[in-house]
């Protein structure tokens, strides 16, 4: 039996969702199947009150042992460091999420702004948010950079906007069932498992995306949506085209760019207007190039895949 | 569009450019912003009216630029179908051809 707690900074409660429609294995398996017990949870918790503080002073003090502290949301430190922004049960959240950090076995931050801030943490980010080990791209975050948990682990990253709820209860099985040790992570610390391939990986597009044929608007079934729609397929870690969303289709399937939400940059240029869904360029030319292609390389590919594509890749091949 | 009528219409802009039809090649779009401003511009034009489709968007009967730019390599242009798949534009070129709304 391996006890989890999931606790909620600043937050949407996309993750929570997310979890909630997970499927393979779903959020009821982890407790029928995998022997996994849900100590509280912002939408399954039951206590309430003192009761609740109670648990948690437990599961600080060592009296119910925790084995797996799940963290979704940003840690709040406004105003001043102080947290007081986010205050859960009697205490600014903050401190529940040092103590309980210290006291789990393993730490697993759960989509991007328990990872890396997100869009809270956004410029000027004015609740002063951090994710639990990562701000954006800078390794420490509100837990240091040297933080490990009981187990010997850093925080387990599993990112997203939200994060795919079959990832979130994978390596929550993964943990509980002792096989935490299989686990290899990246140097952000995401489970390489689901963060080593790309958006790209198993896209429908990729045909369009080698002989250079763009789509030009949303929803379009031809083209490749990199070249003009702002697509960050290419240069994201995620299996977003392998483990599909709701088993069916994908963002990028649907004729909806990538937004690259698994990367900690996310959300890209700030949001500023006209970054959104628009390629940025140079002179024409992508500023950010699909990962590990340099410009020349790209100027030349782009000259042999237009003289070499066939007809079919310029008309809709996903006919009903 | 038929492909005889996408003919018609190249062959219209091929002799407006070689007739000396002068187009606005300059300033090239360095920002996003930038060329959001030309694609406005352009979406005021009336549907018909080519010839300004054609002078704000900078179209020549030639490669451009120091790295002799062409349709060819932009990613609008549909090899087969000879055609710019610009919305704003969507009008039938030359591979050889280049207007400032070039993006590989």
């Amino acid at each position: 039996m391996a006890n989890i707690l999931w606790l909620q900074g600043g937050a949407c409660s996309g993750n929570t969702m997310s979890f909630l429609n997970a499927e393979e294995p779903s959020a009821c398996d982890l407790v029928t199947d995998f022997g996994m017990n849900i100590l509280w949870h912002p939408s399954l918790g039951m206590e309430l009150g003192d009761n609740l503080q109670q648990m948690l002073r437990d599961c600080v003090s060592g009296k119910i042992k925790l084995d797996i502290f799940v963290f979704e949301g940003t840690v709040v430190n406004a105003p001043n460091g102080t947290g007081e922004w986010n205050r859960f049960a009697g205490r600014p959240m903050k401190e529940w999420v040092r103590e309980l950090s210290d006291a789990a076995d393993f730490v697993v931050a759960i989509g991007d702004c328990a990872t890396w801030g997100g869009i809270p943490a956004t410029a000027p980010n004015p609740s002063d948010s951090q994710g639990l080990q990562f701000l954006k791209r800078d390794h420490g975050g509100f837990l240091g950079k040297d933080f490990k948990a009981k187990s010997g682990l850093p925080v387990i990253n599993i990112p997203g906007c939200p994060a795919h709820p079959d990832w979130v209860t994978q390596i929550l099985v993964a943990v509980a069932t002792g096989r935490a040790g299989d686990l290899t992570l990246d140097d952000f610390q995401r489970p390489k498992t689901f963060f080593q391939s790309f958006t790209q990986t198993g896209c429908t597009r990729n045909m369009h995306f080698a002989y250079k044929v763009s789509a030009t608007e949303f929803g379009q079934r031809k083209g490749c949506l990199f070249y003009d729609l702002g697509c960050r397929g290419p240069m994201t870690h995620s299996p977003c085209n392998r483990i599909l969303w709701n088993r069916v289709s994908s963002k990028t399937r649907a004729g909806m760019p990538c937004l690259g939400c698994t990367e900690p940059e996310f959300p890209f240029f700030d949001l500023a207007p006209g970054t959104v869904f628009k390629t940025q360029t140079v002179m024409g030319v992508p500023k950010d190039m699909p990962e590990g292609v340099d410009k020349k390389g790209y100027i030349k590919l782009t000259g042999a895949a237009k003289a070499a594509a066939p007809a079919w890749v310029e008309q809709d091949i996903f006919v009903v | 569009m038929s492909q005889s009528h996408d003919d018609i219409i190249r062959r219209r802009i091929g002799d407006l450019l070689a007739g000396g039809l002068e187009t606005q090649t300059e300033p090239f779009p360095e920002t996003e912003k930038e060329f959001a401003s030309i694609l406005d511009q352009l979406r005021e034009l009336p549907p018909d009216d080519l010839e300004g489709k054609l002078v704000i968007s900078g179209l020549v009967d030639h490669p451009y630029g120091e790295e002799q730019q062409r349709c060819l390599e932009c990613m609008y242009y549909l090899v087969h179908r000879k055609w710019c798949d610009l919305p704003e534009l969507a009008v039938p070129v030359e591979a050889e051809w280049w207007c400032r709304l070039w993006r590989i």
